[in-house]
C-alpha cells in the first residue's frame, strides 16, 4: 500500500513538472507567470534526484558506507574532518556557487527564456551534477586527490600535465571575465563604488578582531561585518548626493581596472588572515541572504515573465554577445548547468570531509541541483523585466547608441518597445546617472533583483536601496573570487616557476610571493584591460572564451570520470558520462571554430582583427585612435591563438584518453586503478552494508 | 468556547499547543545552531582539539591562533571558490 502511495505521488510530481514544461515551453504571446519556471524547475529537480542519482549511486557507482571515508582514515582535524552531510553540503553549495550561475542566464536571455531554462535544467540533471558527483566519488576512493593528481595516476602523465594547464588557463580567464563584471557594474556609479571599497576596510578590522581579539570566532564577527556592510550600502546614497564626495568615488572603466589590479594583488600578498579569509566570511552569509531573498521574493512576488520564449537573436546577431543559439547558449551558461571548476570543489575540499560515501549523492548531485536553481531565478529576475529595458542595460554603446533616445530608438526597431523615458526614470529611481550600455549582467540582474525584493518589502521608496544591495551582493562575492583565485594562481605560478629555479617555489619567500602575484594579476589584468577598451564592451569577446576554458575543464573532469569507470569494469554504463563529455566536446569544438573563423566580424576573431586592419590600411581610421586600433588587432589575434590553444588541448587529451580505452576494451592492457585499499568503517559496527542509493 | 477549550488542553512543555513540544523546539534550535556554527566555521577549532591528530600525543596541540592562522593558510592555498 505505502508502494502504491510512493508511486502515486511520483507519477503525480512527474506529471506536475511536465504540465509546467509544457506551460513555459508552448506559451507564445501570452504572458506568463514565473511560478511555472519553479514548479518546472524543482519537480524536475526532483525526479532526476529520486530516479537518475539513485540509479547512478547504486548501479554506477555502488557506493558503500560501509567503507571507512578519507575523513575518517586520516581525522586530523585541519584537512580531514568529518562533517555532518548537510554542514558539508551547505560548505560545497558556498564553494561553488560563484556569479556564473546568475551572470550566465542574465546574459543568455537575449535568446529569449526557453533554450537557457531547458538548457539549466536539463544540462544540470544529466551533465553537471553527473559530472560534480562522479568525481566527488572517485576523489574520496582516493584519499582526497585533485583532478590534476587523478588525470595523471588514471589517464596519463600528459593529461595530469594538461589539466593543470587547463586549471590555470581557467583561472586566468575566469579572473578577467568577473572583474570586468564589476567594472561594468562600477563604472560612473559614486554609490556603488563607496559601498564596495567599504568592504575593504569592513574586512581589515574583521581580520584584525579575528586575528587578535577572538580568535576564528568567525560568527559573531561576520555578524558585526554584515551589519557594517549593509550599513555602507544606506551610507552610499549621502555620498553619492554629496558632490565633493560623489566626485571622489565617480570612476571611468580603465581607473577602476588598475584599482581592482591593486587591490587583487595586494590580497594575494598580503597574509591570508588581514583581508581575504574576513571578506569571504561576509560574503558567504550575504551570499546566502541574497539567494534566499531572491527565491522567497519569486515565490512571493510571482512576476510576470515579460520575455519571449525565443527572440530574434537566436540568429547570432544579438547586441548582448554575439553567435547563434547553438553552441554559444551552452557556453554562455556554463555554472548553473554544468562547470569544469566544479570538479576542482569536489576533489577538494569536499571528499576530505565527507562523512560516508553515501551521502556523496546529497552532495555532488544535490548541491549542483540547488545552483541550476539559482540559475534559473536569475533567468525569471532578468525576464521578468521589460525586454526593451534588459536590451538596453546589457547592450554597448557601439551597437545601440550612447544617449537614451538612439538607444530607444534603436531597440524599439527591433521589436522591444522602449522610450527614452522609461530608461531616465528608471535610472533615476535606481539612484544612478544612467543604466544604458552596462554589460556584463551584473546591473541588469541587480535591477531585476531590486524590482521583486522592493515588491515584497518597501515598495518604490526602496528600489535605489535594494538596487545597490543587488550591486553589492554581486560585486562582494565577486571581489572574493577575484582576490581568492589570483592567490590560488599566485601559487600555480610559484610551483611552476620553482621547477625553474627553486627558491622561487618557496611560498614564504618574499621576493617570489611579490613576483609571482604581479605575473598572475600581469595575465588577467592583460585580458581585463582588453576587455575594458573592447568597443563591443568586452563581455562579447571574454565570456565566450571564458566558457570555452570552463567546459574544456568538465571535459578533463569527464574523461578522466570516464577513464576510471572503465577501469572499474563499468563499461555497460559508461554512457552515463560518456555521453555528456560527448557533448561538450562537441559543443567547445564548434564554439572554438566559430570563435577563431567565422567570418562574420562580430563573431569571428580574425575576421574582426582582419576588419581593423584593413580600415587602418585604408585609412579610415582616425590618428587619434590609431594606437587604439592597432592594439585591438593585436588583441583579437591574441584570443584567437588563446582559443586554438584551449581546443588543442582538448583534441590531446581526448586522443590520449581513446588510447587508453581502446587497450582497456581489447584486453590488452591490465587496467590498473589507483584506488585507496578498502577499509571498513569503525563507526558503524553494526551497519548493514547496503549499498547507498537505493532509499 | 472551541477556542477555549482547545487552550484549556494546553498541556505543560508544549508549545502553541501544537505537537511540537518545548524540549523538542529547544533541540531543533540547539541543532540548528551547532550546523550554523560548523558550516561557517566558528567550531573548527573545537573539531580540531577533538580530531584523533590533535589527541595524539606525539603532535603539538595548536593553540587557537595558531591554528586559525595555519587554517586560513592550507585552506586558501588551493580552488574554493568556484566561478
Amino acid at each position: 500500500m505505502r508502494r502504491f502511495f510512493s508511486i502515486a505521488a511520483w507519477t503525480g510530481v512527474a506529471l506536475l513538472g511536465a504540465s509546467a514544461l509544457g506551460a513555459i515551453a508552448l506559451r507564445r504571446g501570452e504572458t506568463l507567470n514565473a511560478i511555472w519556471f519553479v514548479i518546472a524547475a524543482l519537480c524536475s529537480y526532483l525526479i532526476a534526484y529520486r530516479l537518475y542519482s539513485a540509479f547512478i549511486a547504486a548501479r554506477l557507482l555502488s557506493l558503500d558506507d560501509t567503507r571507512a571515508t578519507p575523513s575518517e582514515r586520516h581525522d586530523d582535524g585541519r584537512d580531514f574532518v568529518p562533517t555532518n552531510k548537510w554542514v558539508l553540503f551547505g560548505h560545497h553549495f558556498a564553494a561553488i556557487a560563484g556569479p556564473g550561475p546568475l551572470v550566465g542566464p542574465t546574459l543568455a536571455a537575449q535568446f529569449g527564456y526557453l533554450p537557457g531554462t531547458l538548457w539549466l535544467i536539463a544540462g544540470a540533471a544529466f551533465a553537471g551534477c553527473v559530472q560534480d558527483f562522479v568525481i566527488l566519488f572517485c576523489s574520496i576512493r582516493r584519499d582526497g586527490k585533485s583532478l590534476g593528481q587523478m588525470a595523471r595516476e588514471e589517464v596519463s602523465e600528459r593529461g595530469g600535465f594538461i589539466a593543470q594547464l587547463a586549471v590555470l588557463a581557467i583561472m586566468v580567464i575566469l579572473l578577467a571575465v568577473v572583474a570586468l563584471v564589476i567594472v561594468n557594474a562600477l563604472k560612473s556609479s559614486p554609490w556603488a563604488t563607496f559601498t564596495l571599497a567599504m568592504t575593504i576596510p569592513i574586512a581589515i578590522l574583521l581580520g584584525l578582531y579575528l586575528r587578535f581579539v577572538r580568535p576564528g570566532r568567525v560568527l559573531e564577527a561576520s555578524i558585526m561585518g554584515v551589519a557594517l556592510v549593509l550599513f555602507s550600502v544606506v551610507a552610499g546614497q549621502w555620498v553619492a548626493n554629496s558632490h565633493s564626495w560623489s566626485h571622489l568615488f565617480t570612476l571611468s572603466g580603465i581607473a577602476l581596472t588598475f584599482a581592482i589590479i591593486i587591490y587583487a594583488f595586494s590580497a594575494s600578498a598580503l597574509p591570508v588572515w588581514l583581508l581575504l579569509a574576513p571578506r569571504d566570511y561576509l560574503s558567504a552569509f550575504i551570499k546566502a541572504g541574497a539567494i534566499f531573498s531572491l527565491a522567497a521574493g519569486i515565490l512571493f512576488v510571482r512576476p510576470q515573465v515579460l520575455m519571449p520564449p525565443l527572440t530574434r537573436f537566436i540568429d547570432g546577431t544579438g547586441p548582448v554577445f554575439s553567435g547563434k543559439i547553438f553552441p554559444f547558449c551552452f557556453i554562455t551558461i556554463a555554472c548553473g548547468a554544468i562547470s569544469g571548476f566544479h570538479s576542482l570543489i569536489s576533489s577538494g575540499t569536499t571528499p576530505k570531509m565527507i562523512l560516508r560515501e553515501g551521502h556523496a549523492r546529497l552532495i555532488g548531485y544535490g548541491a549542483m541541483l540547488l545552483e541550476s536553481f539559482v540559475g534559473v531565478m536569475a533567468m525569471v529576475a532578468a525576464c521578468a523585466m521589460t525586454p526593451g529595458v534588459y536590451f538596453a542595460i546589457n547592450s554597448p554603446a557601439s551597437i545601440v547608441g550612447a544617449t537614451a533616445d538612439a538607444a530607444a530608438a534603436t531597440i524599439s526597431g527591433w521589436g522591444f518597445p522602449l522610450s527614452a523615458q522609461t530608461m531616465n526614470d528608471l535610472a533615476r529611481s535606481v539612484g544612478e546617472q544612467t543604466l544604458l550600455n552596462r554589460a556584463g549582467g551584473a546591473p541588469s540582474l541587480a535591477v531585476g533583483m531590486a524590482q521583486i525584493f522592493s515588491n515584497t518589502i518597501g515598495g518604490a521608496h526602496l528600489l535605489s536601496i535594494w538596487y545597490h544591495f543587488a550591486i553589492m551582493f554581486e560585486a562582494l562575492f565577486i571581489l572574493t573570487v577575484l582576490d581568492a583565485g589570483t592567490r590560488v594562481g599566485r601559487f600555480m605560478v610559484q610551483e611552476l616557476g620553482g621547477r625553474l629555479w627553486k627558491p622561487f617555489g618557496r611560498r614564504g619567500w618574499m621576493p617570489g610571493i611579490l613576483l609571482s602575484s604581479a605575473v598572475i594579476v600581469g595575465l588577467w589584468g592583460y585580458f581585463l584591460y582588453q576587455g575594458v577598451i573592447d568597443p563591443l564592451g568586452g563581455i562579447n569577446l571574454l565570456w565566450p572564451i571564458f566558457g570555452i576554458s570552463n567546459q574544456l575543464l568538465a571535459a578533463v573532469a569527464l574523461v578522466v570520470a570516464t577513464t576510471i569507470l572503465l577501469k572499474m569494469g563499468r563499461t555497460r554504463l559508461i554512457w552515463v558520462t560518456l555521453v555528456p563529455m560527448a557533448a561538450l566536446v562537441t559543443v567547445t569544438m564548434t564554439a572554438s571554430y566559430a570563435k577563431i573563423f567565422d567570418p562574420s566580424p562580430r563573431i569571428g576573431l580574425l575576421a574582426n582583427a582582419h576588419a581593423l586592419a584593413t580600415q587602418i590600411a585604408a585609412g579610415t581610421i582616425p590618428a587619434a585612435k590609431l594606437g587604439e586600433t592597432h592594439r585591438l588587432v593585436f588583441n583579437q589575434r591574441l584570443d584567437a591563438v588563446v582559443t586554438a590553444v584551449l581546443a588543442l588541448m582538448i583534441l590531446v587529451l581526448i586522443v590520449e584518453a581513446i588510447t587508453q580505452w581502446y587497450s582497456i576494451l581489447r584486453r590488452s592492457r591490465e587496467p590498473i586503478l589507483h584506488e585507496s585499499p578498502y577499509i571498513a568503517t569503525r563507526w558503524a559496527e553494526n551497519f548493514s552494508g547496503t549499498a547507498h542509493g537505493d532509499d | 468556547m472551541a477556542r477555549i477549550a482547545a487552550h484549556a488542553e494546553i498541556k505543560p512543555g508544549t508549545v502553541l499547543g501544537r505537537c511540537v513540544s518545548r524540549s523538542r523546539l529547544s533541540r531543533i534550535v540547539r541543532i540548528a545552531w551547532r550546523a550554523l556554527r560548523d558550516w561557517c566555521g566558528d567550531a573548527a577549532y573545537e573539531h580540531y582539539l577533538r580530531s584523533k591528530g590533535a589527541r595524539s600525543a606525539s603532535v603539538h596541540t595548536l593553540t587557537p591562533t595558531e591554528f586559525y592562522v595555519e587554517q586560513l593558510n592550507r585552506h586558501y592555498s588551493r580552488p574554493n571558490r568556484c566561478c
